[in-house]
């Protein structure tokens, strides 16, 4: 069960810059680790989601040769609020999905560019939030819909428990 | 429980300012190695396995739309091969006009081009042509080819003309063996020859191959136009006259166009038609 979650962890945080350029629409490919930070956080609770979002968090950076541990902060701090809260929310109820995963991700975003202006990094706000950010966001939140619905499907069909 | 999972989001979060720290320090480039000793690997295989799945789905994308490209291919050489014969039907059109045109230039008598829209193949040898009584046909125009004579006009409608054949069997005209100036007359054969007839004995110093060209007596065609040329000779011994079997110049069963000879000219055509000396 552990060498799966590790195997989930890694897979999703490599799968960004493997599988995701596929699934590019115009410039904007979907933030897949996030993604799955917040399904796993939701499902296995706080520490899970903490440690794959540094696990995660820390692949992207290394793959995108920025600065190593911003997106690994953030992400951790994605997987454990979600984590803790997640407990609270009816997730399967698309009205909920869709907008939360597009809220955390601006979340993200915004908390990732202010811990980058520690380090004077040069992009401006508006432009991130505009190009980058905000689209990723509403693709993040299709994404996470999607996988979510999938999930339930499949073991609605299989006779398994609620995802969650 | 709850302390446990603060203590480890704090140890977390202390690695991650550590790193960012260490950064800034100018000690990045040991922590990305770090971490790139762990992920290059894992990379490797995953952009194998992604360029594996890829390739597979385009393969079987392939597979499936080259039964539909097939059929589009095969329908586009199909209409290639039409526009290629069209191309082609033109080109020929073109030249055999260009050849007519050439011809009618030359002729020192007006003429009239006309195109054959029908053939009677059978006991009569006729054309039909698309000139007729409002382009001044008359009865009696003779019709050549660029090769040389094909026949004259024997009916004259209002948009179109019947041209008898030189091969008709009831077609007759005054002729002469272009090399030895041998008298004769032609006429038409059922088999789609024609015969050269009443030639004198003393006149039979013609060989085969030699042309036989239109006389001008008779007032019909003028003279020097090319007939055919002289497949056999038939010698009846002691009978008084001789005669051939030609094989008409023109190619009647192929002719498209022809030039109706509306006026008229005493002249020697014969040097009009430099293909068939």
């Amino acid at each position: 069960m552990r060498s799966a979650l590790l195997l989930v962890i890694f897979g999703g945080g490599l799968a960004q810059t493997t599988f995701a350029p596929a699934l590019r629409i115009g410039d904007i490919t979907p933030d897949i680790p996030l993604v799955m930070v917040v399904l796993l956080a939701l499902r296995r609770g706080p520490e899970i989601g903490c440690l794959s979002g540094f696990v995660t968090g820390l692949l992207q950076d290394a793959a995108g040769g920025g600065f190593i541990g911003a997106q690994a902060l953030t992400k951790t701090l994605v997987g454990f609020c979600v984590g803790q809260v997640g407990g609270r929310l009816w997730v399967q109820e698309p009205l909920v999905q869709i907008p939360g995963l597009v809220a955390l991700s601006l979340l993200e975003g915004i908390a990732r560019f202010l811990l980058l202006q520690i380090f004077h990094f040069p992009g401006s706000f508006g432009d991130l939030m505009l190009y980058i950010v905000l689209p990723q966001s509403l693709y993040n939140g299709v994404v996470g819909a999607a996988v979510v619905l999938t999930l339930a499907g499949v073991e609605r069909l299989r006779g398994w428990p609620s995802w969650r | 429980m709850r302390v446990r999972r603060f203590v480890l989001l704090v140890s977390v979060l202390g690695v991650c300012l550590l790193l960012l720290t260490l950064q800034t320090r100018g000690e990045g480039a040991t922590a990305g190695q770090v971490v790139a000793l762990v992920t290059t690997p894992l990379q490797t295989v995953l952009t194998k396995a992604n360029r594996a799945a890829v390739g597979l789905w385009t393969t079987y994308l392939d597979w499936k739309n080259v039964r539909s490209e097939n059929r589009r291919l095969r329908g586009e050489v199909e209409q290639l091969r039409v526009d290629s014969l069209r191309v082609r039907e033109t080109e020929d059109e073109n030249a055999r006009l260009r050849r007519l045109l050439t011809l009618r230039e030359r002729l020192p008598l007006a003429t009239v081009a006309g195109e054959v829209i029908a053939r009677e193949w059978s006991w009569a040898r006729a054309l039909t042509v698309n000139r007729g009584r409002g382009d001044n046909v008359l009865r009696m125009t003779p019709a050549i080819a660029p090769e040389g004579l094909v026949g004259r006009v024997v009916e004259v409608r209002s948009g179109t003309s019947i041209v008898q054949l030189l091969t008709d069997p009831a077609s007759t005209g005054g002729a002469t063996v272009q090399r030895t100036r041998t008298p004769g007359i032609v006429e038409g054969e059922p088999r789609g020859t024609a015969r050269f007839k009443y030639m004198a004995r003393d006149g039979a110093a013609i060989q085969i191959g030699d042309l036989v060209v239109t006389s001008g007596l008779g007032g019909v065609f003028p003279k020097g136009i090319p007939i055919g040329r002289v497949s056999a000779i038939i010698d009846r011994g002691s009978a008084l006259f001789h005669y051939a079997t030609l094989t008409p110049v023109v190619d009647f069963s192929r002719i498209e166009e022809v030039l109706l000879l509306t006026g008229q000219s005493a002249q020697d055509l014969a040097a009009h038609f430099p293909g068939e000396r």
